[in-house]
């Protein structure tokens, strides 16, 4: 079985937005819509000791998702090898699935033409995954801070370094069983 | 709340239409769920009152059956318009899992029902060939005390079930908008049979059991009041004291922030206190001001509610939102 | 709903083409079909980026299809920045800008007409080849602030600038003024893998950059106090002998004196100048020494220091050498201009602009290092070691703020014609009112460009150009590596877009210039007589492009052992000889910043913080990528950052809008309060002007009103005396927040020369303007010897000339010599010496003289005096002559064998020179 997962490495991001600006014009988003932000709470501690982390965001692709089983239309929906996605030809934009995420990973475009929105979000380009190719955010990294993969495959990275790596996710509490891990930066200079 | 904000944490997906179909599904379905269960109680003379049998009930529930028909109609039709894509609604009905397509079912099975309770009495001289089939009377009401909790539950269900909103997601809202939702729909009852429509459907024999029945609706009333209080103060003191620190954002604006004055001024003094008081005093004051008050609670209720949509934010959110166009930036459309 | 685009769809080609919205040229792979470029996406397989893409690489498509493109050439219809246009073919617009160059150049000369450009978005060599040819001095870029003082004074001091580091095997890397984090993306990757394995990173920042953030040392320095850290760095090296003797000793001139000027630059010295604890600057100091090899890697902080630069740049240049970090491997190249493809020096058609026009240039006078006087040295002596020298575009130009000052006061003379190209120069030059001012007052303005920039708006003509996807593209670092990487161009230009080499191309032919000179019809033709000489297979440029993509010959160390450093003296001169004759102090001297507390205490009590501005930040450029709206939404206004402790000293919270305010006037930015610098410094953000709003005849796009050059200065006071950059960073600054009532005012807007907001208007003609230290009068040493009557000593040759024939004085043997035949002339006759029948000859009657007593020789012919010093020439009396290798040159008549001390030194470009 093939899941696909994502690892983003703190360690190396810099928080250059360049991913958030690759997907916006890979998928054609319009202005509202961000899929892939790149937050940081700025640089803390007192001057000059000082640190700052940027925390690349993105769809989790949980394994237990709430944003599908509350979609009345089936089109907020995931696939085998974990990607969940919508089809949009099946949204009516009842924004259930978008209240139900706790990463804020969906959006509805507000300058859709009117009566005809829908809700969208991160499907981890599962077009040029399936071809076999990197998500578009992956591949625009410099930084090559963004690592994807089959998490089921031993020799993949991104299998590798949750399995080798304390490997750390955001709200696990939640029980979603999210599918992108972050490496943590230390933080400071060194 | 129409003006742009693109700050994903602090803006509001679901909005005014859904704030009002909550209340009016909450009240709507406690209005068939009252009116079914007097409906019963009254024809099988589960209780005595007065020199009157109960069982001469009559049409006095035809009108607020059909006014809960009506608020779920409409309920329903904003429900509808809030979607982004209203023309495409029947979707709804695609998924077996979606709550919020088990509360569009609830709500066409007690529309539907209510519906049919409604139409025993439609004008005798249409002489439809019902008007005898008093067994089937019995099943709608049944039935729309069955969907009519199912609705009230449902409304709360629908913002507990989502793990996203530290707000929201507890099984005591369920409770709160239930206990709500009785109490608005003893009020609207209670306002209903007392002024003139509801005259004019009953007989003049029925008056004295309107009568009855209002005075019952007032007691009930002032009962779901206090309790409501305290099931709402212990709600939001219970979010205040809780782990987690957007639901005690969220309660401290509750406490002493934005809705600090709609919620100890507008729902628990005037909107809850008042009525408690007044269907104690009795008067026009209980007639008329006690039901008016509490509905406005009931929809103020669901209001805060449905603005308490706050997200936990990821580290570094905030920062990040705030700093994003809210939208009517002259750059967003100088080059369209 | 998105239309789904299918790449892979048949028909779809890939061209290789490359990013063009900053200098590092990230390879793109654009998937075109039927002439339309349906998606790019990074290019796995090139050098530089491996398939990442940063903000600005991501955007092309937007660029190329913006609708706010120029797409027509425009020519004015109403009064000037009234914004009323009329669309105009590309040749009627050319030809009639070429008529009125033309009529300009005939009543006020050429060098009235200057042209500005920005940083490196055209094919300059192109837009240079057209000066020259045209007559004009006056191009100018950014430059100076963009790292070419830097690599001007070290080629002065080492022969090249180290632009390529070798990383690869480096121990320690000092980035200084230099955030990868946010500028050169692909280095930062760089960075971030080699420090995996080892490297350790020395970050000179005063803000906690992206950069810093990954530091082993950050050093957190006054803004402006580079050149102090730098000076001290130096001297920890020296006096604590972590230097590389043996490469001071056989490599380096002038150590002793540089030993004896540097004692004062001590650590404690520094630090109250850079706030840096002495220690730390000494940790820097160890950790860069002790870690060979290391490298100090460009960037352009240094640059825009204003007056204290110069010193700073010299410094760090003399930190590479004494440490031997000089082109060995792992540490600095210095590779020299290419020897296998032609340089775009050779096509900037340099020799063809006359001396006297070369004199006119602007500033020149002034700026010595960056213009022509310390140019055609340097140039000079890379012609001597290479035969090629480096490029003139950037590295030889007018000052720009003393173009722009002279447009307004016509000193030192009227420029009257100004050629803006791929620049925004309200937003990227200094003293941004000054600038506006300047354009709203050219009388004949042209701009090429992409959009309606506040240039574009006062321009006569506007001209629109091929941007990213419409262009060949080369990219070869300046010209000061010898590498190079080739993209081709997607699409053919939209519209009537044209590269800027087709606009100099027929802006050339129009005004008159020689098609011979202009033989190459597009760029792909320059560009495959470019890579011509590389002697591939290929038949075309987009062969080359296709098929091979890049050129990278193989690194060579120690390249200085052969040829020596390519410098008067081939060796490091820790004492430089060319700085030195032009006027500027021979090792590094401390002056202090623009503008500072300890010069000035003063100015400090009424601007208490410490400005800087100029850093890079994501994801714009310079002044580009304001108007797509995909990225501006990323980053909508303009943010200050101020250091919380200050923050609520001022009363200023996260977000407010504040006055940001130095002498020279104002601006408006958001409070970004953060930590990341310290309590007395402001780092506010560059570039920003508003291209949304309305085209306003006053101001517009509100060019001005967060344009923290409207804060920069270049006074020339303020300026670096050596290579003329402006003052970005360390000036003096005062914040408060905008209040209801503090609403923009016309001294907001009016400029004056010097800046200050106190007084508008002119107040000082430029040429009465001091420069921060008067010029150290040059006092030649003389000849070491006496020179005889009738020569001429020349200090740069260091000969002693007859010029009448062109004869060169050997003070050893008291003969003459010619520096190409190395036939030996008698001192007192001028005889030529013929070594094989030891008689002297006049050449001109071929009468033959006896060598002692310079009679007539009886009966003697002349038989084959002209021939005879064909094969190097022994000395009369010389009994080895023969001996001596035929390089070594001749030996000195007189003189006993040696062939060493004899050879004079043989400069063909100084014999040319006479």
């Amino acid at each position: 079985m093939t899941r696909y997962a994502m690892v983003m490495d703190q360690r190396r991001c810099i928080g250059c937005q360049s991913c958030t600006v690759a997907c916006r014009t890979w998928n054609d988003l319009p202005d509202d819509i961000i899929y892939n932000p790149v937050v940081s709470e700025g640089v803390q501690g007192v001057f000059p000791d000082v640190h700052a982390t940027f925390t690349p965001l993105i769809c989790m692709h949980c394994d237990n998702p709430p944003c599908t089983i509350c979609c009345p239309c089936k089109a907020s929906q995931q696939d085998e090898d974990g990607i969940v996605w919508v089809d949009e030809a099946k949204c009516m934009a009842c924004k259930v699935c978008v209240n139900s995420c706790p990463y804020g990973a969906r959006d509805l475009s507000s300058y859709d033409r009117p009566l005809h929105s829908f809700v969208r979000k991160c499907n981890f380009c599962k077009d040029r995954v399936r071809e076999g190719e990197q998500p578009y955010c992956v591949m625009t990294c410099h930084q090559k801070a963004r690592i994807f993969g089959d998490l089921d495959d031993p020799q993949s990275e991104v299998s590798k370094l949750v399995n080798s790596l304390k490997v750390e996710r955001i709200f696990p509490e939640l029980n979603t069983d999210p599918h992108v891990f972050y490496i943590p930066d230390l933080g400071g200079h060194r | 709340m129409s003006h742009m904000n693109n700050n994903k944490l602090t803006k509001h997906y679901w909005v005014w239409p859904i704030a009002w179909y909550l209340f009016l599904g909450g009240l709507g379905g406690g209005i068939l769920c009252l009116s079914g269960l007097f409906d019963l109680i009254f024809r099988h003379g589960i209780i005595e009152a007065g020199s009157e049998p109960l069982a001469q009930v009559g049409a006095i529930f035809a009108l607020p059956v059909f006014i809960g028909v009506a608020l779920l109609g409409i309920g329903s039709f904003l429900l509808v318009f809030e979607l982004g894509q209203p023309l495409v609604f029947l979707r709804v009905f695609i998924s077996r899992t979606a709550i919020i397509k088990y509360g569009a079912c609830l709500l066409v099975l007690a529309m539907g029902f209510g519906f049919i309770y409604f139409l025993f009495f439609l004008p005798p001289e249409w002489n439809l060939f019902y008007y005898d089939w008093l067994w089937l009377r019995d099943v709608c009401c049944v039935l729309m005390m069955v969907f009519g909790v199912g609705i009230m539950v449902y409304t709360g269900v629908l913002l507990s079930s989502m793990k996203a909103k530290p707000f929201w997601n507890t099984p005591a809202l369920p409770v709160l908008f239930t206990v709500s939702a009785l109490s608005t729909a003893s009020a609207l009852m209670a306002l209903a049979a007392g002024l003139w429509p509801a005259t004019t459907f009953a007989l003049p024999h029925q008056v004295e059991v309107q009568h009855f029945l209002v005075e019952q609706l007032h007691v009930i009333d002032s009962v779901l009041v206090i309790v409501e209080i305290i099931v709402l103060i212990v709600y939001v003191l219970m979010m205040y004291g809780a782990g987690n620190v957007t639901a005690r954002t969220v309660a401290i604006k509750w406490l002493r922030g934005a809705f600090a004055v709609p919620f100890w001024g507008g729902m628990i003094l005037v909107g809850l206190f008042v009525p408690f008081v007044s269907y104690l005093t009795g008067g026009i004051m209980a007639t008329a001001v006690a039901p008016v008050l509490v509905l406005a609670t009931g929809l103020l209720l669901r209001f805060l509610i449905v603005y308490s949509d706050a997200r936990r934010p990821i580290p570094g959110e905030e920062r990040y939102w705030s700093r994003i166009p809210k939208g009517d930036e002259e750059f967003l459309s100088a080059w369209k | 709903m998105t239309e789904t685009i299918d790449i892979h769809a048949p028909g779809v080609e890939i061209k290789k083409s490359c990013c063009y919205f900053c200098h590092q040229n990230c390879g793109v792979l654009a998937y075109v079909k039927d002439g339309e470029v349906l998606k790019i996406e990074g290019d796995p397989t090139h050098p530089t980026n491996q398939g990442g893409l940063c903000c600005r690489g991501n955007i092309a498509l937007l660029h190329l299809k913006h609708p706010a493109r120029i797409n027509h050439p425009l020519k004015r219809v109403g009064e000037k920045g009234q914004n009323q246009w009329e669309k105009i073919g590309w040749d009627q617009a050319i030809s009639e800008i070429a008529e009125r160059l033309n009529q300009i150049k005939a009543e006020s000369g050429a060098e009235a007409v200057a042209t500005a450009g920005g940083t490196l978005r055209t094919d300059d060599w192109s837009r240079r080849r057209f000066m020259n040819l045209f007559g004009s001095p006056n191009g100018f870029h950014n430059a100076l602030l963009c790292w070419i003082p830097t690599f001007m004074v070290e080629t002065a001091v080492s022969g090249w600038s180290p632009f390529e580091t070798d990383l690869s095997t480096s121990r320690v890397v000092i980035l200084w003024g230099f955030n990868p984090g946010a500028s050169a993306m692909p280095g930062m990757r760089g960075y971030s893998d080699l420090q995996k394995a080892g490297l350790k990173l020395i970050v000179v920042d005063p803000r906690y950059s992206e950069t810093a953030a990954h530091a082993d040392l950050w050093l957190p320095l006054r803004p402006g106090s580079d050149t102090a850290l730098a000076l001290a760095i130096l001297h920890t090296i020296m006096f604590e002998q972590l230097y590389d003797q043996d490469f001071v000793n056989n490599w380096c001139v002038g150590f002793q004196e540089l030993w004896e000027h540097m004692w004062q630059y001590s650590p404690e010295w520094a630090a109250p100048l850079t706030w840096l604890d002495p220690n730390q600057i000494r940790e820097a100091a160890r950790m860069y020494a002790n870690n060979k090899p290391g490298n100090i890697q460009w960037g352009c902080t240094a640059d825009q220091l204003g007056r204290t630069a110069g010193a700073g740049m010299h410094a760090r240049a003399l930190i590479r050498a004494i440490t031997g970090n000089l082109d060995r491997p792992g540490g600095d190249l210095m590779p020299g201009p290419s020897m296998a493809y032609i340089t775009d020096e050779e096509l900037e058609a340099n020799e063809w602009l006359p001396e006297e026009q070369k004199a006119k240039q602007i500033g020149s006078n002034k700026y010595k290092l960056t213009s022509w006087p310390g140019y055609q040295m340097i140039a000079d002596t890379a012609k001597a070691t290479w035969g090629k020298a480096p490029t003139a575009e950037w590295m030889c130009e007018a000052h720009g703020p003393s173009v722009f000052k002279a447009i307004l006061t016509g000193d030192p003379y009227q420029v009257r014609a100004l050629i803006v190209s791929a620049t925004n120069p309200v937003n990227s030059y200094g003293d941004a009112k000054m600038t506006l001012a300047a354009l709203k007052e050219v009388e004949f303005l042209v701009t090429c460009e992409y959009w309606m920039t506040p240039a574009a708006l006062y321009s006569d003509y506007v001209m629109p150009i091929a941007g990213a996807l419409e262009r060949p593209i080369i990219h070869n670092n300046y010209g000061v590596t010898d590498s190079l990487i080739a993209s081709q161009r997607a699409i053919q230009p939209l519209f009537e877009r044209h590269t800027d080499y087709d606009f100099w191309h027929d802006l050339a032919l129009a005004s008159g210039q020689p098609p011979e000179q202009w033989p190459w019809d597009t760029l792909e033709e320059a560009f495959y007589y470019v890579i011509y000489p590389l002697g591939l297979p290929v038949a075309s440029y987009d062969e080359f492009v296709e098929n091979y993509r890049f050129y990278y010959p193989p690194l060579e160390y120690y390249k200085f052992g052969e040829k020596g450093f390519s410098t008067p003296s081939r060796r490091v001169e820790l004492k430089s000889s060319i700085l030195e004759k032009l006027g500027y102090p021979s090792m590094p001297t401390w002056i202090g910043p623009a503008e500072n507390e300890i010069d000035d205490p003063e100015l400090a009590r009424e601007y208490p913080l410490v400005l800087t501005t100029g850093g890079g930040f994501m994801p714009y450029h310079h002044s580009e990528q304001f108007n797509i709206a995909s990225v501006r939404f990323l980053r909508s206004d303009p943010y200050f950052t101020i250091n919380p402790e200050t923050a609520k000293t001022l009363g200023i919270t996260d977000g407010d809008w504040c006055w940001i305010e130095t002498r020279r006037g104002r601006i408006k930015q958001r409070a970004n309060v953060e930590p990341s610098v310290d309590a007395r410094v402001i780092y506010a953000q560059r570039g920003w002007w508003f291209p949304e709003r309305t085209a306003t005849p006053e101001e517009p796009f509100g060019c001005l009103e967060s344009n923290v050059n409207v804060l920069s200065s270049v006074d020339d006071e303020h300026c670096d005396p050596i290579g003329g950059s402006w003052a970005n960073r360390g000036l003096l600054c005062k914040v408060y927040k905008v209040s209801y009532w503090d609403k923009v005012d016309a001294t907001d807007t009016t400029f004056s020369i010097p800046g200050s907001s106190a007084e508008p208007g002119v107040t000082v003609m430029p040429s009465d303007q001091k420069l921060a230290y008067e010029p150290i009068p040059y006092e030649p040493p003389g000849a070491p010897f006496e020179v005889p009557e009738g020569l001429v000593w020349d200090e740069n040759t260091q000969i002693a000339w007859d010029l009448e024939l062109g004869l060169a004085y050997d003070p050893e043997s008291g003969w003459l010599y010619h520096p190409e035949t190395l036939v030996y002339y008698d001192l007192v006759t001028r005889y030529a010496y013929d070594p094989t029948s030891e008689v002297l000859i006049d050449e001109a009657t071929g009468i033959r003289y006896n060598l002692e007593t310079r009679e007539p020789i009886e009966g003697g012919g002349a038989d084959g005096g002209g021939e005879s010093g064909a094969d190097g020439a022994s000395a009369p009396g010389a009994d080895g002559g023969g001996e001596s290798d035929s390089a070594a040159g001749a030996s000195a008549p007189g003189e006993d064998g040696g062939g060493e001390s004899a050879s004079a030194p043989i400069d063909e470009e100084g014999g040319e020179a006479q």
